[in-house]
């Protein structure tokens, strides 16, 4: 099969130009995952924005904004996602360089903070430890539950990699990365850009609020709206892009004080901070199903909060993207079925100009090996 | 059904809807809109906006997962991170800012989706439901004591219910049922459609969605699933409970925004069973009587002809003569003058 181009026309108009505070709700199953598609999300934010004079034609609709990406992934690591983007020709960790992108990770840290109190290591550690140093000897009691390839030496190009340079001790502190911080070396690093690690501490909604407060400064940073630098950059669109935060529900549940409306409502959080939302979901048959009324068995506390997070997300989007596998089997060139829906909240604002090239469709997709995408409708 | 029958069904059903959407008389307090993906609120709460523009009633909207207002709505209140209890301070109090500019009396007060508040683990055991929503109806401020309002909750029927704290507590649902004086159940103008000519073959109707139970699938509605424009809108099955007790049944439809203009004064939701394509206009022959079905041959009888025939003796007549066995039978015929007597085929 011949080269696919990284964003394929049928599926276009869906990925680029979203209306304002909107909410796009990515379903995936477990044989239809939904990454390529939060990529093609990635790459058309970033892609119109990076090239400069090329893409302003094309992305003109954009009326000149730039368009920055905070990427919130709760499932899969830096690493993951700076290859998978890379085969799409996006560099991540040079855009993070240009501050026009921000990966905050929610997954090598969540539950287990490398120390108690973070906020006191943020300013030991960092003062006492140069931010060139790899992040290994300061392993201390607890063990690195991370997934990044150990670097021996910061090598010829130390940018590169954000994480090396900036400790992951120093990181996780969810101190926000406003220039109040403390000490001049992080400063340095800061410029490389954040990746944020999430830690999950506390118990209910205080800690989802805490949360919300470490991704909003992410936010913050990179809209350039906490540094107030030059260059008019406070005209830019951040699109916000959570990877699968159901983790966080399943993780926590009921039990925890965090159900379906907390986790709502910190989702509607994040929301005012940026101009669109892009949220990736589970929808498994279980996850969903287990839970209605036909169900012939009581339904489990996780069942019962994923489906009302997920059908509840789903009336609050204004699309809904949903990936499955193909009805009559598996196939040696389809890899799924996507199918394009309005959700509850189309049609609540006015702008349906904005709004028009927006139409419901199915449409087969094929992922191949060197992650190129097509995206064709049945029999073509 | 008679045809006096449908009128008076239609005008007095139409003027009940009509009386409903626009919150005449205070027709109904409280109106429960009952949605699902398939068929979201919207369009419905759009028109429950634009009547009140129309008619210049204060309107509210509280919102627990909107998070810009919508066009026309004289308050918003974020109902996020909030407990009941500050939702109705918050509302009472948007009235009372807002009633100095208007000397409107009436307000209407929408929510957009009572859902979280059910769900949400900030509500403790002695949050009531009913209690909540009738502070609102009746609020105890001594100002506001004139106040007509009306509410209308969203509930979104396909997002699962918290199990109960207890057995015998009934489900929120059907505590919002029970306290309801007016249900709207909101359908897919063309699942009912697709619905009714399933049945109308006597086949399992369809079902689209959630309730497909298919991995992956949330929503099933498409654009345009049978290819044709006429069949957007929104179908409304309405219960209404008179102050009497008795209930009223009414299938709707509401056309789309897009068919109508804004300021438009007349009403505009039908009877489900006028439209045209639910009910597509009777075949001609239901209609007139006379008129045969059209044919090569003449299928009447003159005077004459049916004379003829009534004067014809049937075969079995002669032979109950009693002539004797083999006697009888015969075809007894009187020839006329149109007949051509053959030699050669016919015989006597």
């Amino acid at each position: 099969m011949p080269t696919q181009p990284p964003l394929p026309p049928l599926l276009a108009p869906y990925v680029s130009s979203l209306p304002p505070s909107s909410l796009i709700v990515l379903s995936t199953v477990l044989g239809a995952q939904g990454n390529w598609l939060t990529l093609r999300y990635l790459y058309a934010a970033l892609n119109a924005s990076s090239t400069s004079d090329a893409a302003l034609i094309l992305g003109e609709r954009h009326n000149g904004k730039k368009q920055k990406v905070v990427l919130v992934s709760f499932l899969r690591g830096w690493e993951f996602w700076r290859a998978e983007a890379k085969r799409l020709g996006l560099d991540l960790a040079r855009l993070t360089d240009k501050r026009q992108f921000a990966f905050v990770d929610g997954l090598s840290e969540l539950f287990s903070g490398p120390r108690t109190t973070p906020t006191t290591t943020t300013t030991t550690t960092t003062q006492t430890t140069p931010p060139s140093l790899v992040p290994s000897p300061r392993g201390g009691p607890v063990p690195q539950r991370t997934i990044l390839p150990s670097r021996s030496a910061p090598g010829p190009i130390p940018a590169r990699g954000p994480q090396p340079a900036r400790g992951p001790a120093a990181v996780a502190a969810p101190a926000p990365l406003t220039p109040s911080a403390p000490s001049a070396p992080p400063a340095s690093s800061r410029e490389i850009g954040p990746v944020k690690r999430l830690h999950l501490s506390g118990k209910g909604p205080a800690a989802l609020d805490r949360l919300e407060k470490d991704i909003a400064a992410v936010v913050a940073h990179l809209s350039g709206r906490a540094t107030a630098t030059a260059e008019g950059e406070d005209d830019s669109e951040v699109l916000l892009v959570l990877d699968q935060p159901d983790l966080l529900l399943a993780a926590t549940g009921p039990g925890q004080g965090i159900g379906a409306t907390e986790m709502t409502e910190w989702v509607m959080g994040l929301q005012q901070y940026v101009h669109a939302t892009v949220m990736t979901l589970a929808a498994d048959l279980p996850l969903i199903h287990n839970a209605s009324a036909a169900a012939h068995q009581m339904p489990t506390p996780l069942e019962t909060e994923h489906a009302a997070f997920a059908i509840g997300s789903a009336h609050r989007a204004h699309l809904v993207m949903q990936l499955r596998d193909l009805d009559t089997g598996a196939a040696r060139d389809v890899s799924g079925v996507l199918r394009v829906s309005k959700g509850g909240a189309w049609g609540q604002s006015d702008n349906t100009d904005a709004n028009g090239s927006w139409e419901e469709k199915e449409a087969l997709y094929f992922v191949q090996r060197d992650g190129g995408v097509s995206v064709f409708g049945r029999g073509e | 059904m008679a045809p006096t029958n449908t009128s008076h069904r239609q005008t007095h059903n139409l003027l009940l809807i009509s009386k409903l959407l626009s919150l005449r008389d205070t027709a109904s307090p409280l109106a429960l809109v009952l949605d699902s993906l398939e068929q979201p609120a919207t369009p419905l709460i759009k028109e429950y906006i634009r009547r009140a523009k129309l008619s210049k009633v204060h309107i509210t909207f509280v919102a627990f997962e909107t998070l810009k207002p919508l066009e026309g709505v004289d308050a918003f209140v974020a109902a996020r991170k909030k407990s009941p209890l500050e939702i109705i301070k918050a509302v009472n109090a948007a009235y009372t800012n807002g009633s100095t500019s208007g000397p409107s009396r009436r307000r209407l007060i929408l929510i957009d989706a009572i859902n979280p508040l059910l769900h949400a683990r900030r509500t403790d055991a002695h949050f009531n439901v009913s209690s909540f929503l009738s502070s609102f109806l009746m609020p105890q401020g001594p100002a506001a004591s004139k106040v007509e309002a009306s509410l209308v909750v969203t509930f979104h029927q396909d997002v699962p219910s918290p199990p109960l704290p207890s057995p015998y507590t009934p489900s929120p649902l059907s505590m919002l049922t029970y306290l309801a004086t007016t249900i709207i159940r909101l359908h897919s103008f063309s699942h009912i459609l697709a619905q009714k000519a399933a049945r109308d073959r006597s086949l399992v109707p369809p079902v689209f969605g959630l309730e497909e139970e298919l991995d992956g699938v949330l929503l099933g509605r498409l654009d345009k699933p049978i290819g044709n424009e006429s069949a957007q809108g929104v179908v409304l099955e309405l219960e209404h409970r008179r102050k009497s007790g008795r209930g009223v049944l009414e299938w709707y439809i509401l056309p789309p925004a897009s068919r109508y203009p804004p300021q438009y004064a007349k009403e505009i939701v039908t009877l489900l069973d006028d439209h045209p394509l639910y009910r597509p206009p009777q075949e001609p022959d239901f209609g007139a009587g006379e008129e045969e079905p059209e044919s090569t041959f003449e299928l009447r009888l003159t005077d004459r002809q049916r004379r003829d025939r009534e004067g014809v003796v049937l075969p079995y007549f002669d032979a109950q003569q009693g002539d004797g066995p083999g006697e009888g039978g015969r075809i007894l015929y009187d020839m006329g003058e149109e007949d051509d007597f053959d030699e050669e085929e016919d015989e006597i």
